[in-house]
């Protein structure tokens, strides 16, 4: 069994961290050096952590505790105007990179008004490539009752954070957090900060359950191991964005655009078979500037497989 | 700051007035605000805040935030609100050009070929300018979709309704009345 851990410490003798993952048959999730000082996540097989982290310990670095390294999650707010930005969309999407998640802030073209409110099919299925959305609402529970229509055709784990407790959205979404509202400082003082633990949390609890689900029918290949060997292919490798490839439960984001790399991308040998055999690669909705991998299932490859030989 | 909110959803209503006293403390104005009634009905949708300042906001002069000193054709100012040091030069410069006013320090300013007087009255803040940062905080707090709004002024009282989609007329008749109310009260002691 995996596990993932965070270094977080200075660069000092980090090769020698790096040598170890690899040889006890890590992976490095995320990477992220500013200056002197070095974040690594990684996940590394169970048996080895008191290693992994005596080492850690050893050049001067302490070990956290990620639970949700490896996901992606949006938090969505009804605009991005000033009347819900920064805070506390903002403070929500830094508490759950703390916990290792990589995060998106969104906010709806015509998300804003009681009966006025929208969302587009384009902004469901980008909401859709994440593991987990947070969708963020206001102060009036009548408001935030009349917005059911916004958030229940969404097809990914989604919690609801707002300042009154709604009635009859429980439905409609895996978790609501009531007690936020809109702010206009950041969430600081010792019960905020409380609360913003308490979303952090119920979302582990979200994306358990989605582990859980998937391990029920495993995936061919997991995420990581993809990843380890995409990060070789030298477009990704040459890529300036701050992490070309994101984790997903279910697989992987390359910020790569796909028209110009499919046939690469299909062709990356995965255990004997093509990638393109064993996962659907498509264009990200946002824009053509990255790839989406999601990996089929063991089941779902054998079925095709089936078929084709039918 | 008096404040009487009234609305129809409690954690509305305690949000609303934490979030009116936080941006008019944001901004420096909450001093300055005598009363703030803030209604809040958002089922209808229906808002209605009306501010009532301590006194009718009045244009600044540079002699009302600066220290002035005539020397021969030279006149010595030294800014004692730092507030207005931008529009204070801005105005030096537009009267006198900028070759003849030179910043001995951020606070100190020497305006030459100039009369005491004339530097003196030369106007760095209107009262309109004020109302207007009143305003957009006050639109800056109500809710965002909130978009048909009506604002009543007069003298130290203004009153911003706004609805969702049409206003109705009785909407305008209870603003109005919230709007004469506190008007007609007087500006507390406090």
């Amino acid at each position: 069994m995996f596990e993932v851990m965070m270094y977080d410490g200075g660069v000092y003798r980090s090769d020698e961290l790096f040598e170890m993952i690899e040889d006890v048959g890590g992976v490095v999730l995320n990477k992220n050096r500013s200056a002197q000082m070095l974040i690594v996540t990684m996940s590394i097989p169970g048996e080895d952590k008191a290693a992994v982290k005596k080492l850690c310990e050893a050049i001067g670095g302490t070990v956290k505790s990620v639970p949700l390294a490896g996901t992606e999650i949006a938090v969505v707010g009804p605009t991005l105007g000033r009347h819900h930005m920064p805070h506390p969309i903002c403070d929500i999407a830094e508490e759950l990179r703390r916990y290792g998640a990589i995060t998106v802030v969104m906010g709806l073209a015509r998300g804003r008004g009681k009966a006025t409110s929208q969302i587009s099919m384009k902004e469901r299925e980008i909401i859709e490539e994440y593991d987990a959305a947070i969708f963020m609402m206001g102060n009036f529970k009548s408001c935030i009752e009349a917005k059911t229509d916004i958030i229940k055709d969404i097809r990914t784990p989604l919690m609801l954070v707002t300042g009154p407790m709604p009635e009859g959205l429980e439905d409609t979404c895996e978790a609501i957090i009531p007690g936020v509202g809109r702010k206009t400082e950041r969430m600081r003082l010792p019960p905020e900060r409380t609360k913003l633990d308490e979303i952090a949390d119920r979302m582990d609890e979200i994306l358990r359950e989605k582990r859980r689900t998937i391990e029920e029918d495993p995936l061919f290949v997991h995420p990581a191991e993809v990843k380890q060997l995409l990060e070789d292919y030298e477009p990704i490798d040459m890529s300036l964005r701050p992490a070309p490839i994101v984790l997903h439960l279910d697989g992987l984001r390359v910020k790569i655009p796909m028209k110009e790399h499919y046939e690469d991308l299909y062709n990356v040998e995965v255990y004997g078979r093509k990638l393109g055999e064993v996962a659907s690669i498509s264009e990200s909705k946002i824009n053509d500037s990255s790839t989406l991998i999601r990996i089929k299932t063991r089941s779902q490859v054998e079925d095709e497989d089936r078929q084709k030989k039918a | 700051m008096r404040m009487e909110v009234s609305g129809t959803d409690e954690w509305g209503s305690e949000a609303y007035r934490k979030l009116f006293e936080d941006i008019m403390s944001d901004i420096g104005k909450s001093s300055l605000i005598d009363t703030a009634v803030l209604v809040l009905r958002a089922e209808i949708p229906f808002f209605v805040f009306s501010v009532k300042l301590r006194a009718e906001p009045s244009s600044r002069t540079v002699s009302d935030v600066a220290s002035l000193r005539q020397e021969g054709s030279t006149v010595h100012l030294s800014i004692t609100d730092e507030k207005y040091a931008p529009e204070i030069l801005a105005q030096l410069w537009k009267r006198y050009g900028r070759g003849s006013v030179v910043q001995q320090t951020r606070f100190d300013l020497d305006a030459e070929n100039a009369e005491r007087e004339e530097v003196g009255s030369l106007v760095v803040s209107s009262g309109d300018e004020f109302m207007q940062e009143i305003i957009g905080a006050v639109w800056r707090i109500m809710p965002e979709g909130i978009k048909a709004r009506h604002s009543f002024s007069n003298g130290d009282t203004m009153t911003i309704m706004a609805t969702e989609e049409i206003i109705q007329p009785y909407m305008m008749e209870e603003a109005l009345k919230i709007h004469r109310a506190l008007l007609e009260r007087e500006a507390s002691d406090v």
